[in-house]
């Protein structure tokens, strides 16, 4: 930059010797051309943003501390440390005897390591740089690092798309998004933290193969699926979407040779690379939703082999009858093959998880366990403009412009909108695998709208140039005299929409921020509330318990619980623990399920079976926090009645509605659950005003007040009777 | 381009049979239909043509306008189209339109009108953009932007408001 106008600084020295070039650094040389104006500027947004994606995630760590959040990050923690301390071997070869107590997991073949080892090798890294940081902090932070990064992808997937006004505009868009921040937030160590990157990686990488059609980009798009298998088990989305992309854009006729090469190498490369996660294993031969990928790349070969075949022969009508042929065999083979493997059993069918995707209503009738999990409820309207507000209107106008201008990547964008968004639709929780896709064509709609506008800003100065250095025919005149009357008019018009473009997207930027620190930035953990002077109270409860547990009980003591604690138990309680997140075993799950349920001896007896020690449970009728066992109840009969037809939902239910007072069925007021939460209950007073045993969370005064506990004995209640411990007594000796 | 055959008619089969090389052809030349005559029919196989963009664009439009009223979550959870709520004092059934307490649930109806106002809101940048199209005349274009433009306003204003009628501690 300072080299080009070198010689206009000596020029203008040497020819006007005034004030401002008497110093020695002349101001002509700051002048950059537009070019580089625009890439500074390019540069300096792009920074701009990495920086805000990370620093909108940390209201929680700026509130609370720096803690992971949730259920599931604790597992993926502990596992963390497990790899750091032990190394990879150790790590991939874990069977884990603390959790799942009499049959203990396969830890190593049973995750997705792609987060573990992500963090671990930032800690080495940061370790090696000579900064000596704790496991810990680089878990929480993983997960905002990953979103800058996700931006930066996001800018070069729009600029693929579209341009690199798009690009910008979709990385501004992703940073703040509210359908992203909900599970990247800072402590949040998911899967999820660095899969959305992965999946965006990817698919950035292949509509660049599709693109150019080079092998450099669809093997780097081969490693990218890889790494998205190894992070998440939406990698199912990928093998999926581009099968379904590329038949689209086989039905469309847009078959090339960069198509061919883009998609044959990503599958096999990526097939045999997702192959050495032990917990894909291979499912990609064997599994019915992998089919689909194997299927539209056998076709591929058929279609390449078509128009080689068209390309020998001359003849019209001997290529027609051949293709004819072809393609009736190439179906019939392909269905028998189809039809034996599904028969045979080779291939399996399609995974309740991912089948009731396709039918929504397929878990409410058959798997409670899918079921009851919050995340996997369908979506209402206000959830959709909670996480994406004004993108909701500039989806559409998005999916306009990318109609008008077809090419092989918009209607990639175009597909992956369509498909996430229906899924989110159907599950809360895969907003966050739409929101990628919905950031990208709003930035489209954006882009084209700000470009048209702006473009109508401009006519002025290029008519009236021209009028200028050409000098004016009578016919340019007239015309331009028209124009003029109509001009200042339309350029005040697009002045105030650009207003207005800019009001709404500032209106997003409050509305995203808003969202993030009321709402998506609680830990779970550790619940607050607002005292009566508006003071915030925070209940530390859970933590408490969790060391309790660990420095007061035997080092082989076994902890019975509801799944929803198990990770935490065991990465914070450092105790065995009976069942726990991953819900690989339903009938261990349905035993507990049913051991709460029950009276307490029939308790007594399974928790023996089980050699449990310890039962927690959670419970928020002092608090009034509604997320407790209580509520979940109704989970527990429906799990365990699925198993143990002895455990009936309607014996729980009074006129088919769920109470605790004094009118609650008798089964109810006497189960294990009732007894452990409500126990000592009676003689406290909660509320002003309300008699002793008012339950806040459920809003009534409960039934039984007289508990008497004969083979547990209460060990530990915290200071706000939200976690309860009781120990299991031995029994009785016989005389 | 997709190797694919379209239509070929029966009248044009007989022509092919010296030089045609497929062999179910031939098997069925000799099986049934050396005793067996064919009917003369006029039949077509159907053509297949794809439709135009700005077709699939409208389907799509009305699937969006689907699945962000939370249709699937009317179809599973089945709540009633309108909430109800009695008055303690009067004993009378007032309707109530946003399901209050949650984020996410929702009645029938308050999900229709949203999903129509984010519809609505899309269709007037589509509108804008029409607008600015350089071959229409200028009434035409001025009508559209003041449509596109109102549209819009209305969209955001109601879904602002429909917000904060739902969620009441919205921005504060």
């Amino acid at each position: 930059m300072g080299g080009k106008s070198e010689p206009a600084k000596s020029e203008s020295m040497a020819t006007k010797p005034d004030l401002l070039n008497t110093s020695f650094f002349s101001f002509k040389s700051l002048k950059l051309k537009t070019k580089q104006q625009e890439l500074l500027l390019r540069i300096s947004i792009l920074g701009l943003v990495y920086i805000l994606a990370f620093i909108a995630r940390l209201f929680s760590v700026l509130r609370y501390e720096s803690m992971i959040h949730e259920f599931d990050p604790y597992f993926n923690y502990r596992t963390t440390l497990f790899l750091t301390e032990k190394g990879f071997y150790e790590f991939w070869n874990w069977f884990d005897s603390e959790s799942w107590y009499p049959l203990g997991r396969i830890i190593g073949g049973t995750l997705y390591p792609g987060l573990m080892v992500t963090a671990a090798l930032i800690y080495w890294t940061l370790r090696f740089l000579r900064f000596f940081v704790h496991i810990r902090e680089v878990c929480v932070l993983t997960a905002p690092f990953f979103a800058s990064n996700t931006t930066l992808v996001a800018y070069f997937f729009g600029k693929e798309l579209w341009d690199t006004g798009a690009g910008l505009v979709a990385a501004v868009l992703i940073a703040i998004c509210p359908g992203y921040i909900s599970r990247s937030v800072a402590g949040s160590y998911d899967n999820e933290a660095v899969a959305i990157f992965a999946l965006l990686l990817t698919f950035y990488l292949f509509v660049k193969a599709v693109n150019t059609g080079s092998l450099a980009w669809a093997l780097a798009s081969a490693f990218g699926y890889f790494y998205m298998v190894s992070a998440w088990g939406g990698y199912v989305f990928i093998i999926n979407l581009v099968p379904l992309y590329v038949l689209v854009l086989l039905i469309t006729g847009r078959y090339s040779m960069r198509l061919y090469i883009a998609y044959n190498c990503m599958y096999i490369l990526g097939m045999l690379l997702a192959m050495q996660i032990r917990f894909v294993g291979f499912q990609h031969v064997q599994s019915g939703e992998h089919m689909g990928a194997m299927g539209v790349f056998l076709l591929m070969q058929v279609f390449y082999f078509l128009d080689w075949v068209k390309y020998q022969l001359n003849d019209t009508k001997l290529f027609q009858t051949f293709l004819r042929i072809t393609v009736t065999s190439a179906i019939l083979v392909g269905g028998v093959a189809v039809g034996v493997g599904t028969a045979s059993g080779y291939i399996s069918p399609w995974t309740g998880r991912f089948y009731s995707l396709l039918d929504p209503t397929y878990a409410k009738d058959h798997i409670p366990i899918i079921a009851s999990v919050s995340e996997h409820q369908p979506t209402a309207w206000s959830s959709f403009m909670f996480d994406y507000h004004i993108l909701l209107f500039l989806f559409p106008a998005g999916l306009y412009f990318c109609f008008k201008r077809l090419t092989d990547a918009t209607i990639f964008i175009v597909m992956y909108g369509l498909t996430s968004l229906y899924f989110a639709g159907v599950m809360v929780r895969l907003i966050l695998v739409a929101t990628p896709a919905v950031c990208l064509i709003s930035a489209i709609a954006v882009s084209a709208t700000i470009k048209n506008l702006t473009s109508l800003l401009r006519t002025k100065q290029k008519v009236s140039q021209t009028g200028s250095t050409k000098g004016a025919g009578s016919s340019k005149a007239s015309s331009k005299v028209t124009l003029d009357q109509s001009q200042p008019f339309q350029k005040n018009g697009a002045i105030a929409l650009l207003v207005g473009v800019f009001y709404l997207l500032s209106r997003y930027a409050i509305h995203c921020t808003w969202v993030t620190a009321e709402a998506y930035s609680s830990p779970s953990i550790v619940l607050a509330a607002r005292g009566a002077h508006g003071n915030r109270i925070i209940f530390d409860d859970y933590r408490e318990a969790y060391y309790w547990l660990r420095q007061n009980t035997a080092t082989d003591a076994k902890i019975m619980s509801w799944w929803d604690y198990g990770y935490q138990i065991t990465a914070m309680g450092n105790r065995t623990v009976i069942v726990d997140n991953n819900t690989w075993n339903n009938t261990h799950i349905a035993t507990v399920g049913r051991a709460m349920s029950s009276y307490e001896d029939e308790a007594y007896d399974i928790m023996r079976s089980l050699d449990v020690n310890y039962v927690l449970v959670v419970f928020g009728g002092v608090t009034g926090y509604s997320s407790d066992d209580i509520n979940k109840f109704l989970w527990m009969v429906r799990i365990g009645g699925g198993v143990f037809p002895v455990i009936k939902e309607p014996d729980y239910l009074v006129n088919g509605e769920f109470r605790v007072d004094k009118g609650a069925s008798p089964k109810m007021l006497n189960c294990l659950m009732y007894k452990l939460c409500y126990y000592r209950f009676g003689e406290l007073t909660t509320e002003y005003g309300k008699p002793p045993g008012y339950d806040r969370a459920r809003g009534v005064e409960i039934g039984n007040k007289d508990i008497k506990l004969e083979h547990l004995e209460e060990a530990y209640t915290t200071s706000n009777w939200i976690v309860r411990i009781y120990r299991v007594k031995p029994p009785t000796n016989r005389l | 381009m997709a190797p694919r055959s379209d239509s070929q008619t029966l009248a044009t089969g007989s022509d092919e049979n010296e030089s045609s090389i497929d062999p179910i052809f031939h098997i069925l030349r000799i099986i049934p239909f050396s005793f067996l005559r064919p009917p003369r029919l006029r039949l077509k196989l159907p053509s297949f043509t794809l439709p135009s963009p700005m077709t699939v664009f409208s389907l799509i439009l009305l699937t969006y306008f689907l699945v962000v009223s939370g249709f699937v979550y009317d179809v599973i959870v089945e709540p009633p189209g309108i909430g109800s709520t009695q008055d303690p004092i009067t004993g009378s059934v007032r309707p109530v339109v946003f399901m209050s307490g949650r984020v996410n649930g929702q009645y029938i109806i308050e999900g229709l009108s949203s999903g129509f106002m984010f519809v609505l809101g899309g269709i007037g940048i589509i509108m804008l953009d029409l607008a600015l199209d350089k071959n229409r005349a200028k009434s035409v274009k001025a009508s559209y932007a003041t449509a596109g433009v109102s549209s819009i306003v209305i969209a955001y204003v109601m879904s602002m408001l429909f917000i904060r009628i739902k969620i009441p501690g919205y921005l504060r």
